[in-house]
């Protein structure tokens, strides 16, 4: 199915898709997302010395801003204006854990956050929604979900390599990140917003209307944190220690 | 670092789920919600979740993982196979990617690939068993400890077997068809039961097959319940007044409701270790909901073992092998290191092996 505004007879006024909301709010997440890795990336380049790694990370940026262009574009397509706010309530905490690194001119700690944890939950739930979303919006999901898998492998390399020189200081350091970062993604994916509006969705929480386009949130929390332990699993912490932290999120 | 041995498990339970769960979260947090460990469980891959140390009572120690398939407790029926062969594929190449030198595949892991390590991802240096030459090992001595402790004379005795033409089901006849007056044969499939009666009766024994399982229940003196179920569904009506009952299946075979005879039921294919067992962090007293230290099924069992005795070799494998000479060298290495027979016990707690004491207990 194609998903266009449809023509109504009766009135014979364009109205859009009944889903077209729906859509409006995920792309509104996907789009913020894609923000704040801009940021993120545009603020590593600030702390990075070689510059190779400098152009490295502004490519980044112009790709995620690409990003954001093209969910834009997916939006126009549905009918809708995609929203997009990066001081919503969890994103401007998850930019704010990013930016403390930054402060601290931690390469490594940047890299966990934006690309073990951001990303991992990015390329997940891009993946899922490519799977049910109709026509171009699914390819587009699809699409960015691979081109964010493809550079999320460089960087696992790079913590690898960091691991090894010292295991327990490199995941004591992962802990903490996982205990900040993931605590926020956890209750940004929970199955309601314990503490109100998450401001960004334009009417009431979209989460309770995923199925409706064929998604729940169980599922994308669910294969979110599957992508999460396998990328951990990448990094080589062992699986009993990433289960509990994981156990230990809130829930 | 190279690890002795590996457990290849899956929980029983969402009971038994959200507790091990809850031991990983620690004291301070509020348990997992039903609804939310329903929702993510399936969703986590393989992985250790603990920590395993057994000591042998010759003084040596193995070390190993104990590796849960996260297979969904309410998801182990046939319309899951699937889904379930590509977890217990996955839980094996983590075991090998661990470097485990023997995965013991515990539960439905083995039932899912039929015991055929060559359904499994290339193992390298790495060796799988079922298990289920020490789980018969252990439900025989059961048996046998039970009826002498009850006076019983085993050839007097019919025994009927539900799940008889299983791997497990299969080895317990062959060892058990010799001692006893009469055995009886219970599964779905017909064809396969035909098969093993006719190998038993060439071997000079009285075998009787049969489908109907309630037809069956009231000839027998001794039951052992080994199919492989989804959940404890199983009834078992009319039985004899006195009946001794080994409920062998993980998850257990017999319906809660199926207790109220006048049988002596315990939960059979346990064993004890006797040089103890260490688990990092410490989910034992949830993995086992026995009453007593040291329990583990057979299957877990015999993986560590055979590492205890230094012996890295797929000792069970495939379906239908297990022969009482097997079943005999195996129990003869658990006991050389101290793994015996579990003390009786079922849902209600310990058995007393008397007859009659056990009346109060199952009701
Ligand atoms: N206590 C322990 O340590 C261990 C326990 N086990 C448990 O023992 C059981 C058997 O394992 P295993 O022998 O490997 O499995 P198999 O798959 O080899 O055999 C299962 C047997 O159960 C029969 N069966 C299945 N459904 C039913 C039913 N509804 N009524 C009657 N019979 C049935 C099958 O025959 P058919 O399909 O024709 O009905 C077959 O005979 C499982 O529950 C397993 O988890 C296993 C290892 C260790
Ligand atoms: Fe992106
Ligand atoms: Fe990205």
């Amino acid at each position: 199915m194609e998903l266009v505004t449809k023509l109504n007879p009766d009135s014979a006024q364009a109205t859009l898709d009944p889903t077209a909301p729906i859509w409006q709010d995920v792309l509104a997440q996907a789009v913020t997302g894609e923000l704040i890795a801009v940021l993120n990336y545009t603020s590593l380049a600030g702390i990075c010395e070689d510059p190779e790694e400098i152009a490295e990370a502004l490519e980044h940026a112009e790709g995620e801003q690409g990003h954001a262009r093209a969910f834009t574009a997916e939006g126009k397509k549905l009918g809708i204006d995609v929203p997009s706010n990066v001081n919503a309530k969890y994103w401007k905490r998850l930019r704010a854990s990013f930016l403390r690194c930054v402060e601290e001119r931690d390469f490594i700690a940047c890299l966990i956050v934006q690309e073990v944890m951001l990303e991992s939950f990015a390329v997940a739930s891009y993946r899922r929604v490519g799977e049910v979303a109709p026509g171009s919006l699914g390819r587009t999901f699809a699409a960015i979900a691979a081109e964010e898998e493809d550079h999320i492998d460089h960087s696992i390399a790079i913590l690898r390599a960091e691991r090894e020189r010292d295991r327990a200081a490199f995941d004591e350091k992962l802990h903490g990140l996982h205990l900040e970062v993931m605590t926020t993604i956890a209750e940004m994916f929970a199955r309601e917003d314990k503490d109100g509006h998450c401001e960004l969705c334009h009417g009431a929480c979209v989460k309770q209307s995923l199925p409706v386009v064929g998604l729940t949130m169980g599922e994308l929390r669910g294969v979110a944190m599957q992508h999460y332990l396998k990328t951990l699993d990448l990094l080589g912490v062992p699986g009993e220690v990433t289960l509990m932290w994981v156990a230990q999120l809130p829930l | 670092m190279p690890l002795d041995f590996a457990l290849i498990a899956h929980q029983e339970s969402w009971k038994a789920a959200a507790d091990v769960l809850s031991v990983l979260r620690g004291p301070g947090l509020p348990p997992i919600l039903d609804l939310d460990l329903r929702e993510l469980f399936a969703w986590i891959p393989p992985r250790t979740v603990c920590r395993v140390e057994l000591t042998s009572s010759l003084g040596h120690s193995v070390q190993g993982v104990y590796i849960d398939a996260f297979i969904p407790p309410d998801r182990l029926g046939y319309e899951f196979r699937q889904e379930n062969i590509a977890r217990v594929r996955a839980a094996a190449a983590y075991a090998i990617k661990e470097g485990a030198k023997i995965v013991s595949l515990g539960g439905f892991s083995s039932i899912l690939i039929e015991g055929d390590s060559a359904l499994l991802p290339d193992a390298g240096d790495t060796v799988f068993t079922t298990g289920n030459t020490l789980t018969v090992s252990l439900i025989v001595q059961g048996i046998l400890a039970m009826c002498a402790a009850q006076g019983r004379e085993l050839r007097e005795a019919t025994l009927l077997i539900v799940g008889a033409s299983g791997d497990v089901g299969s080895g317990c006849a062959r060892c058990l068809a010799p001692l006893v007056k009469r055995v009886v044969l219970n599964a779905r499939a017909l064809d396969r039961l035909n098969t093993l009666a006719g190998e038993l009766r060439s071997g000079g024994a009285e075998v009787e097959v049969s489908v109907d399982l309630q037809q069956l229940s009231n000839q027998a003196d001794i039951v052992i319940c080994v199919a492989s179920l989804e959940s404890p569904s199983l009834l078992l009506k009319q039985l004899r007044p006195n009946a001794i009952v080994c409920d062998a299946g993980y998850p257990k075979n017999l319906s809660p409701a199926a207790g109220d005879e006048d049988c002596t039921l315990f939960f059979g294919g346990l064993g004890q270790v006797t040089g103890g067992m260490r688990f990092e962090p410490d989910v034992h007293r949830v993995l086992h909901h026995h009453p007593f230290p040291n329990i583990a099924q057979g299957c877990m069992l015999e993986g560590m073992v055979l590492a205890l005795e230094g012996r890295f070799e797929p000792f069970s494998h495939g379906r239908g092998f297990i022969t009482p000479e097997r079943v005999h060298e195996m129990g003869a290495i658990a006991a050389r290191h101290g793994v015996q027979l579990a003390p009786f016990h079922n849902a209600n707690g310990a058995v007393q092996e008397a007859l009659h004491t056990t009346q109060e207990q199952t009701r």
